[in-house]
């Protein structure tokens, strides 16, 4: 599983992680019924805490992305549906749009020119 | 010339420095040595003897039949492929020199200046260095001309890459297992379990303790290499072996010069688990996805792993960003 994160990211940990998570997930890095590699590996990874792997691993969960299973680990429920991912780059995108100083508003005017 | 014209040409040069110089050593010192010579010892005495000329005769023939088969392996040509069995053949020629040369030396010394030959010298420490010699010689030969590394990268290669932008921190996880393995492991869990607490009770007789040992044995190489973990970071590669991922083998980044997936399988690297030689090494659980390392020292290591292809795009995009940096 390929992860990817931003150092300049202002967003909780825990919430990019899961971003990456997403991404990768999206990427078809992983399909349905495949399992995850354990919270621990992710986290010493990343150089992380653990505890905010399984934040962000408890929040795909909650997205129905995920599921857990004792004993077998953390494995994936449902590759996101296209809506999901675009979701996740439209969030990356207005993060960045962010760091050069355009507003929401901005992005949306940016999105109605390309139409 | 190729490099089989030159290990012919190498053999020859061989052949015209060792067979002369194991003829002209015993004959210079012949007015010197007793007849016969003591040429086999157990311990520090003498128990067997040759003629000098049978003497001469026996490690001039010695030499011949390294020769030989030195001749017929290059003439065969195939040993010349690849690095490490270049290194090897080139290391054998020269180790075996010295290893001949000084096997005579010491037999010489040994006698010299001895009336007859039970009252030869011990034959000790004189094996010892000649033996440490003609490894260190052949090691040092096969490393100066074990020649180019294996697989210069082919024309036009592509391996996988991913774009790095700077502030991004991407890394890759991934396991694999065997179940096969797996249940070995926990098969040879319960044997150890079971012979363990019947030995204690000492319900077994003397093979009780081998098949706990065997067993034991199969536990730990199953803890081993039932499953693996890989992951890069920007530190390079870490392989952990086993459930709980230890032990580590650590790969610097400085050390890999590409990497990219291939697909294999146990029959083309000897089988399963950790195979091969430094150089060529796989570390094998299952057949199909594995992600191949070249070193920069023209070694290769393979590791049967999932979601290879991300991984080798990862490794190839760390170190370009190291070489850039």
């Amino acid at each position: 599983m390929l992860l990817t994160l931003d150092l300049n990211d202002p967003r909780p940990l825990h919430e990019q992680v899961a971003g990456a998570i997403r991404r990768a997930i999206g990427e078809g890095s992983y399909q349905a019924g495949d399992r995850l590699p354990p919270a621990k590996d992710l986290a010493d990874a990343l150089g992380i805490n653990a505890n905010t792997v399984l934040r962000a691993l408890r929040d795909l969960r909650d997205e129905g992305l995920l599921e857990f299973r004792r004993g077998r680990g953390v494995s994936v429920a449902g590759v996101p549906t296209g809506r999901a991912l675009i979701v996740q780059r439209a969030r990356d995108l207005l993060e960045e749009a962010k760091k050069y100083g355009y507003s929401r508003d901005d992005l949306i005017e940016v999105l109605k020119e390309l139409s | 010339m190729t490099s089989r014209t030159r290990a012919l040409l190498a053999t020859g040069v061989w052949g015209l420095t060792v067979i002369p110089a194991l003829v002209a050593l015993p004959l210079s010192l012949r007015d010197r040595l007793p007849e016969p010579l003591a040429t086999h010892w157990s311990g520090a005495t003498p128990d067997g003897n040759m003629s000098f000329t049978r003497n001469m005769l026996f490690s001039v023939g010695m030499a011949a039949v390294i020769m030989a088969v030195m001749a017929g392996i290059a003439v065969h040509g195939k040993a010349f492929e690849r690095r490490l069995s270049r290194g090897y053949w080139w290391g054998i020629l020269f180790g075996s020199a010295v290893f001949v040369i000084g096997m005579e030396w010491s037999i010489l010394r040994a006698n010299l200046d001895v009336p007859v030959w039970t009252q030869a010298t011990g034959f000790g420490w004189d094996v010892l260095v000649v033996l440490g010699a003609s490894a260190a010689v052949g090691v040092l030969a096969g490393f100066l001309l074990r020649g180019e590394p294996d697989q210069a990268a082919p024309e036009g290669e592509a391996p996988p890459r991913l774009r790095l932008r700077s502030g991004q921190r991407s890394v890759w996880v991934s396991r694999v297992s065997n179940p096969w393995l797996v249940a070995l492991t926990a098969g040879s869990a319960l044997l150890t379990a079971a012979v363990g607490v019947l030995t204690l009770m000492g319900l077994t007789s003397g093979a009780g303790w081998s098949l706990l040992g065997v067993s034991v044995v199969l536990l730990a190489v199953g803890l081993l290499t039932s499953s693996i973990t890989a992951r890069i970071t920007e530190d390079g590669l870490a392989i952990g072996f086993g459930p709980f991922g230890w032990p580590v083998r650590r790969i610097r980044l400085s050390k890999i010069d590409s990497a990219w997936s291939e697909q294999r399988f146990p029959s083309q690297v000897g089988g399963w688990g950790i195979r091969g030689v430094p150089g060529a090494a796989a570390i094998m659980l299952r057949g199909g996805d594995c992600l191949v390392l070249r070193y920069r020292s023209g070694g290769q290591l393979l590791i049967s792993i999932d979601d290879a292809e991300r991984g080798a795009a990862l490794l190839n995009a760390l170190i370009e960003e190291r070489a850039g940096a």
